[in-house]
């Protein structure tokens, strides 16, 4: 045997090459790069900066990434257990924590690519042609900046990461293809809607205002948007205060992720043995 | 109540068992599909034959840890212990957007073996469609692919799901040749077929299941005298009373697969074949009904 790293190598290769030999991904990115471009050429903040041109962006951002990390997602770690070709996998000594790892951190880097280029190409687009000068890299509060811009798409890029990890672990679980596709839907759903529903629920039913900071960052876009009004949009302009605990809230999107990868770690390592297990109690219950 | 394995080799030959089945149950939904199997696997080539829902795919599943068994347990011996399986399922699962030559070489990377390709895809008849995509591939030439990968490394144990089902007699051949090859090098190869006449031809052993249970197992010479049979079509007949399930001509389909098969989705459950008739004959693609 070549060992884990080797291993996880290979998977990771074949991963990204399913994904670059797959059209629609393509298409993800053209329609992201029309929504995106169309969005801050409406908008207008484009043509002032990079601020502003993230005011335009970040409640679409919300739904975007979240979309295109699902799609990406969705059936990433069901495809091969469908098949069968996961059982071929298995007596080729590839453990689950291995094969998972290889799957994610392939579907990771087609996000980046899939997310980033068209967002790039849009701040590209801004830099060349917005007005005052937008390349003054800030280091303090009232100037507009690329770092600002790449700082909002790094916080893009973690909340993409967050959902591209549940949705893939979720389609570990899914019995079928439409399965996966309903349980995709839920996460995006679940996602941009429910997480905000349940904080304002919370604050409804009696919990005090100056918990907001720490429940919007335990939620996914909460903590994303938090993040990009305290250190994207915040730097520019004099807040109230910070929107979310900055902490809590990057802890919150990596637990996300972690979160989705043990779901696909435990269903794929110890799926076959609990099935067998809840067998065997139903034999002896019938017997 | 189990048995002792039935080793295949008995007195005839010295070798000793790779892997074996233990007392091994497997059952969906409470309703068995292998019950108490025993049986062990030497060097050379064992087909596994037996009526769709005689649980041949299951306990080809066990053998390699793809269906874990509800109580008994899979034991291997000697250079299997530390050495892997190899495997082919009834469904030839690899990624179409995949060359032949890319697949054999994923698969060969995963154990250091990616100097093999060639040699893979060569053995097993294959070295002019190593660039050829996989959906590009006939369904037999898919079989060939597996064979190719699951033979990768030398396994010391080799295990093939139905690899001639839906293939034209030509494929079938080249397939049986192929397994047959690999046995005669000292490796346990283990095939589940309803081609019973190539079985005969190439096995060195055989089990015969019947609704769940080993009905029959050992060298084909004395399974032959056991029952009084000129070849496995005698032996079939004698332990299941019904004509085998013959395959039907060229397809890239899997026509003629096993009921008891488990489905792709390895964690998905199979239909149960409850009062399946025994005594049809199943023709692929015409249902029996």
């Amino acid at each position: 045997m070549s060992g884990r790293p080797a291993a996880f190598t290979t998977v990771f290769r074949r991963e990204l090459v399913t994904v670059a030999r797959t059209p629609a991904y393509a298409l993800l990115v053209v329609g992201l790069l029309i929504v995106v471009g169309g969005l801050v050429a409406v908008g207008g903040g484009g043509a002032t900066g990079f601020v502003p041109a993230v005011v335009d962006l970040l409640l679409a951002t919300e739904v975007l990434v979240p979309l295109a990390a699902v799609v990406l997602g969705y059936r990433a770690l069901r495809t091969d257990r469908a098949t069968g070709e996961l059982a071929v996998i298995r007596t080729f000594g590839v453990g689950a924590v291995t094969y998972v790892g290889g799957i994610l951190a392939a579907r990771l880097l087609a996000l980046i690519v899939v997310v980033g280029l068209p967002y790039v190409l849009v701040g590209g687009y801004v830099w060349a042609t917005a007005s005052p000068d937008t390349g003054i890299y800030a280091t303090h509060t009232g100037v507009d900046s690329p770092l600002l811009y790449v700082r909002f798409l790094t916080f893009a890029v973690l909340l993409g990461a967050a959902y591209l990890a549940v949705a893939a672990g979720l389609s570990a679980l899914a019995g079928s293809r439409r399965g996966a596709i309903a349980l995709g839907g839920l996460v995006l759903a679940g996602g941009v809607l429910g997480g905000d529903l349940a904080v304002l629920r919370s604050l409804s039913t009696g919990t005090p205002a100056a918990a907001l900071p720490d429940l919007l960052a335990l939620t996914s876009n909460g903590a994303f948007r938090g993040l990009v009004f305290d250190h994207v949009i915040g730097v520019a302009f004099e807040g109230d205060g910070p929107t979310v605990n900055a902490g809590r809230a990057l802890l919150a999107l990596f637990g996300w992720s972690v979160a989705g990868a043990m779901i696909a770690v435990v269903a794929l390592g110890y799926g076959r043995a609990v099935t067998v297990t809840l067998e065997r109690v139903r034999r002896r219950v019938v017997a | 109540m189990s048995q002792s394995p039935e080793r295949m080799n008995d007195t005839e030959t010295a070798s000793e068992p790779l892997i074996e089945a233990h007392d091994v149950t497997r059952s969906y939904g409470g309703v068995a599909v292998l019950q108490d199997a025993s049986v062990a696997f030497s060097p050379g080539l064992t087909v596994v034959i037996g009526p769709n829902g005689s649980g041949k795919s299951t306990l080809l599943g066990t053998l390699v840890g793809r269906i874990p068994p509800v109580s008994g347990e899979v034991r291997r011996h000697g250079p299997a212990v530390d050495g892997r399986v190899g495997y082919l399922p009834q469904d030839v699962p690899f990624r179409d957007t995949f060359t032949a030559r890319e697949t054999v070489a994923f698969y060969g990377r995963l154990i250091g073996a990616g100097n093999e390709v060639d040699d893979a895809l060569a053995g097993v008849g294959l070295a002019d469609a190593g660039d050829r995509r996989v959906d590009a591939l006939s369904g037999g030439m898919r079989r060939l692919l597996g064979i190719a990968v699951a033979t990768l490394g030398d396994p010391p144990v080799v295990v093939l799901d139905e690899p001639t089902s839906g293939l034209d007699p030509g494929m079938r051949e080249r397939a049986f040749a192929a397994a047959g090859e690999r046995a005669g090098e000292g490796t346990a190869v283990v095939v589940s077929t309803h081609d019973l006449e190539l079985a005969g031809t190439y096995a060195d052993h055989v089990v015969a299941l019947h609704r769940g249970r080993v009905a029959a197992a050992g060298p084909i010479e004395r399974l032959l005298a056991d029952h009084g049979a000129d070849d496995l079509t005698g032996v079939y007949r004698s332990i299941v009373g019904a004509t085998p399930v013959r395959e039907g001509p060229s397809s890239a389909t899997d026509e003629g697969a096993d009921a008891d098969s488990p489905p792709a989705d390895e964690d998905a459950e199979p239909e149960p074949t409850n009062g399946e008739d025994d005594t049809a004959v199943h023709v692929p693609g015409v249902s029996d009904r």
